[in-house]
C-alpha cells in the first residue's frame, strides 16, 4: 500500500512550512507555537486524512497516513496530529462528528479511571481528551497548564469537573493500541531524522585528521543505526495495516515493541557519535532523543507489548511461527493483496 | 559534500504485498509437505537449508518448484521471484532439507541464465530444474576469505581450453555436488585485485579435482576444500565475459542475501520451543515477552525481505538493502538460541524434554556461521557504511 506521492508531498511542504526546525524546537522546548501550526493544519483538511469520503474525510487507508506520521517525528510537528486523525475516524466510524477542531489527545483508561500510560501526552499539543471507557467515547477539556513531566513536556490533566462536550458508543475499538501505533509511527519518524543527523554529523567532524565516519567503528555503529531505523519504519507501518477504525493489537504490539527498542538503540549510538554537543539544550539531536524516550515509556513499553504478542503466540497451538505471523500480523493477511495500488 | 542518503525508508523498502499467484502456490507446498514423507526429527529439521536429501530434491524438482523462476523454455517454471519467496518461506518454516539444489537453485541457474552461453544454458538449466545436478560454489580459499579479490586460483589459456590451478575452501556441499561455479584469476596479478576474474563451470568428476570434506564443529561435513591440480577445462567452462567475473559474482548477491533464509535458520528450534511453553501450566512473563520480542523482529523481517523481492522483481539489485536485510536477519537467527538457552536454564529443576535441548544444542553450536556465510557481518556493515556515504 502507498500513499499517493503528490498528497504526501503537499503535506510535507505544509509541515515544513509551519514547523520549520525553529517551530519545532519552540513548540518541544517551550510548549509554544502549537496554535499556528494547530490552524494551518486544521485548515489544511489533512486531519480528516482516513475519514471516510461518505464522512466528509478524504478515505485513505490507514496505512496510505502512515507516511504523513511518519513525516511529523521527522519534523517535531505534535503526535497530537496523529490522535486527532484517529479520534476522527473512531468518531465518525460511530456516526459522530468530533465537536471540536482543535487537536485532542487520545485518553485510554483503565477501570479505576486513571489513563492507561506512564505519561501523559504533552498539553502543548492538545486541548482535549477523547477518554474510552468500555465502548463509550467522551470528549472532555484538559485543564489549562501542567506540571513537568520528567522529560521537560508539561503533561496534561483531564478536567474532571467538566462535563464532557460530546459522548459517543463504538464497541470493539481500544484507545491504548491507537495512541501506541501513532506513537511509534512518530518515534520511527524522529529515528530516522536522528539517522539523518548523526550521519551528517560523522561525515563533518574531524577529529584525528580525518572525519568520524573513516574510522571503522563509528562506520559499523551507524551502519547498526541504520538497520535499526528501517525495522522501526517496517513495524510502524505495520502497527496501522489493515482497516477500519479498531487496529489489530497484534500489529500494534508489533509495531511498538520494535519502535521502542530502536529508539534506545539509535540514541545511544547518536549521543555516543556526537559525544558532549549532543547533550547540550542548543543543540537540536536532544529534541529527538528527549521525545523517543519519553514515548518508550508511554502507552506500554516494549516489555507490555512484547508480551501480549508472546501471550497470542502462545494461545495459537496449531501452526508454525511463520504461519502465525502470515494470519495475524502481515499486513496482507487481511487480503490486502486483493486490493489495487493507491495511485 | 554529503549524499542523498541511499537508505530512504520509504522507498527502499516500500511495503509490498504478496501477489495472488504467489499465494496459491502456497497452500500446493503445504499440501506436497504433509503428503511427502521426508519427516525427521527437530534436531535434524533445524539443519533448516544446510539438510541434504537429494531425493527429497528432486521431488521437488518433479513438481517443478526447481528453477521457479527460470523461463519455460529451460525446463523452469516462469514464476516470479515473489513465488519462489513463498515456496522458500514454506520450505524453511518446516526444516525441510534443501540443501541439495539449494546453491543451484538460488544462484548458479540464475547466473547460467544471465551470463551462460545459449549451450550452457540448454545443457545445465533443465537438469538442475530436474534435481538431476547440485552445484556448489568456488569462492573462498585458504588465504582470499572475506578479502575474495584476492583469489589465488588461476587459469591460463592452453590450445583447446584452460587449465586450473589452486583450490577452494569452505565449499559448501562441495562433496555432494557435480558441478562447480568458481571465481578465479584469468589475468593480471593479485595487486589489481578485482580486474582479471573470471568464473568458470567445472565437471567436479574431471581428472585432477580432488575434495575433502571438512568436519564442523557439530560433526557435520557440509563443506570442504577442493584442490584443483592442472585441471584441463574446456573453452565453453568460461561462464559469461573473461575478466567479467566480480561484476557477475555481485550481480547475484541482493539475491543471496534478502531472502527467508536469512530470517528463518533458528525457526524451527524457536517452533519447538514455543510447543514446549504451550504445554507448561504455566509460563513465566519473561518467557512470554521474549518470545513476544522475536516474533515482532520476524515478522518485520519478513516485511522488509518481501519488500526487497519487489525490488529483484522489478529487475533492481539493491544490494545495500539485502545488507541491511542480512545483517539484521542473521542476528535474530543468533540471538534466537542464544535467548532459549538462557531462558530454559533459569530453573535448573526444570524437567525439560531431551529432543527440545538436542535441538538448542545443534542451533547454538552451529549459528556461528549464519553470519559467516554470504558475506560476514562485519564486511555487510562496511558496505551499508558506504551506502551512507561514509566510505
Amino acid at each position: 500500500m502507498t500513499t499517493d506521492p503528490l498528497f504526501l508531498d503537499s503535506f510535507v511542504r505544509l509541515l515544513d512550512d509551519v514547523v520549520d526546525p525553529a517551530a519545532g524546537r519552540r513548540l518541544i522546548q517551550h510548549g509554544e507555537g502549537g496554535a499556528q501550526i494547530w490552524r494551518a493544519l486544521q485548515e489544511s483538511g489533512f486531519l480528516d486524512a482516513v475519514v471516510p469520503e461518505e464522512h466528509d474525510g478524504a478515505g485513505l487507508s490507514r496505512e496510505e497516513i502512515a507516511p504523513l506520521l511518519l513525516a511529523c517525528g521527522e519534523r517535531l510537528a505534535p503526535a497530537s496530529v496523529g490522535h486527532t486523525m484517529a479520534a476522527r475516524l473512531i468518531a465518525a466510524t460511530a456516526g459522530a462528528r468530533l465537536a471540536v477542531d482543535g487537536p485532542v489527545a487520545l485518553w485510554p483508561v483503565n477501570a479505576a479511571g486513571r489513563l492507561r500510560s506512564q505519561l501523559a501526552p504533552p498539553r502543548a499539543e492538545a486541548d482535549y481528551a477523547v477518554v474510552q471507557r468500555g465502548s463509550t467515547f467522551t470528549l472532555q477539556p484538559l485543564v489549562a497548564g501542567g506540571d513537568d513531566d520528567g522529560f521537560g513536556r508539561p503533561a496534561a490533566t483531564l478536567d474532571g469537573a467538566a462535563a464532557p462536550l460530546q459522548q459517543f458508543e463504538l464497541p470493539g475499538v481500544d484507545l491504548l493500541e491507537w495512541a501506541a501505533a501513532v506513537s511509534a509511527l512518530w518515534m520511527a519518524g524522529a529515528i530516522s531524522r536522528v539517522l539523518e543527523m548523526t550521519q551528517r554529523y560523522v561525515t563533518e567532524r574531524q577529529q584525528f585528521g580525518r572525519p568520524l565516519g573513516g574510522f571503522q567503528v563509528v562506520q559499523h555503529l551507524l551502519a547498526i543505526t541504520a538497520e535499526q531505523a528501517v525495522l522501526a519504519a517496517t513495524a510502524a507501518r505495520i502497527g496501522v495495516a489493515g482497516e477500519g477504525a479498531a487496529l489489530d493489537p497484534l500489529r500494534v504490539a508489533t509495531a511498538k515493541i520494535l519502535t521502542t527498542s530502536a529508539a534506545g538503540e539509535v540514541a545511544r549510538a547518536a549521543h555516543a557519535l556526537h559525544g558532549a554537543i549532543g547533550i547540550t539544550e542548543e543543540f537540536d539531536l536532544q529534541l529527538y532523543t528527549r521525545q523517543l524516550k519519553r514515548l518508550q515509556l508511554s502507552y506500554g513499553s516494549e516489555a507490555y507489548w512484547s508480551e501480549q504478542l508472546g501471550a497470542a503466540r502462545l494461545a495459537a497451538r496449531d501452526g508454525t511461527s511463520v504461519d502465525f505471523i502470515r494470519a495475524r500480523i502481515a499486513p496482507t493477511a487481511a487480503g490486502l493483496e486483493e486490493r489495487p495500488l493507491a495511485s | 559534500v554529503l549524499e542523498a542518503p541511499l537508505i530512504s525508508l520509504s522507498d527502499a523498502f516500500r511495503a509490498t504485498s504478496l501477489p495472488p499467484a504467489a499465494e496459491h502456490l502456497r497452500s500446493d507446498v503445504r499440501r506436497f509437505l504433509a503428503e511427502y514423507s521426508w519427516e525427521r526429527p527437530p534436531h535434524a529439521r533445524a539443519r533448516s537449508w544446510a539438510g541434504f536429501d537429494a531425493d527429497f530434491s528432486r521431488a521437488l524438482g518433479e513438481r517443478g518448484w526447481l528453477g521457479l523462476t527460470l523461463p519455460k523454455a529451460y525446463g523452469g517454471g516462469g514464476a516470479d521471484a515473489f513465488s519462489r519467496f513463498v515456496l522458500v518461506e514454506e520450505l524453511l518454516a518446516v526444516g525441510a532439507p534443501v540443501a541439495a539444489h539449494w546453491i543451484g537453485d538460488r544462484q548458479s541457474a540464475p547466473l547460467l541464465l544471465h551470463y551462460g552461453s545459449e549451450d550452457q544454458r540448454r545443457f545445465f538449466l533443465p537438469k538442475i530444474c530436474r534435481g538431476e545436478i547440485f552445484f556448489c560454489i568456488g569462492m573462498s580459499e585458504p588465504n582470499s576469505g572475506s578479502d575474495l579479490a584476492s583469489v589465488r586460483t588461476h587459469a591460463v589459456r592452453d590450445a583447446d581450453g584452460w587449465i586450473l590451478r589452486g583450490s577452494k575452501i569452505w565449499t559448501t556441499h562441495a562433496h555432494r555436488s557435480h558441478y562447480m561455479i568458481a571465481l578465479v584469476r584469468t589475468s593480471g596479478t593479485q595487486a589489481e585485485r578485482q580486474k582479471g576474474l573470471s568464473q568458470f563451470v567445472i565437471d567436479l568428476v574431471t581428472p585432477g579435482v580432488t575434495i575433502k570434506p571438512i568436519v564442523d564443529l557439530c560433526g557435520d561435513a557440509h563443506f570442504s576444500e577442493v584442490f584443483f591440480d592442472d585441471v584441463r577445462l574446456p573453452a565453453e567452462a568460461l561462464v559469461g565475459a573473461e575478466g567479467a567475473g566480480w561484476t557477475q559474482v555481485n550481480a547475484e548477491l541482493a539475491f543471496e542475501r534478502s531472502g527467508p533464509e536469512r530470517i528463518y535458520s533458528s525457526i524451527v528450534l524457536l517452533d519447538l520451543w514455543v510447543d514446549y511453553l504451550a504445554g507448561q501450566s504455566e509460563t513465566r512473563r519473561s518467557h512470554r515477552a521474549l518470545l513476544g520480542r522475536l516474533v515482532a523482529r520476524t515478522a518485520a523481517l519478513r516485511e522488509m525481505s518481501i519488500a526487497v523481492t519487489g525490488r529483484l522483481a522489478a529487475g533492481e539489485s539493491p544490494l545495500i538493502e539485502a545488507a541491511l536485510i542480512k545483517d539484521l536477519g542473521t542476528s535474530l537467527e543468533q540471538e534466537i538460541p542464544a535467548e532459549i538457552s538462557a531462558a530454559l536454564g533459569e530453573d535448573p529443576d526444570l524437567a525439560t524434554d531431551p529432543e527440545l535441548i538436542r535441538t538448542l544444542a545443534y542451533v547454538q553450536q552451529i549459528n556461528p556461521a549464519y553470519s559467516l556465510r554470504g558475506g560476514t557481518r562485519e564486511i555487510l556493515r562496511g558496505m551499508i557504511a558506504r551506502g551512507l556515504g561514509l566510505r
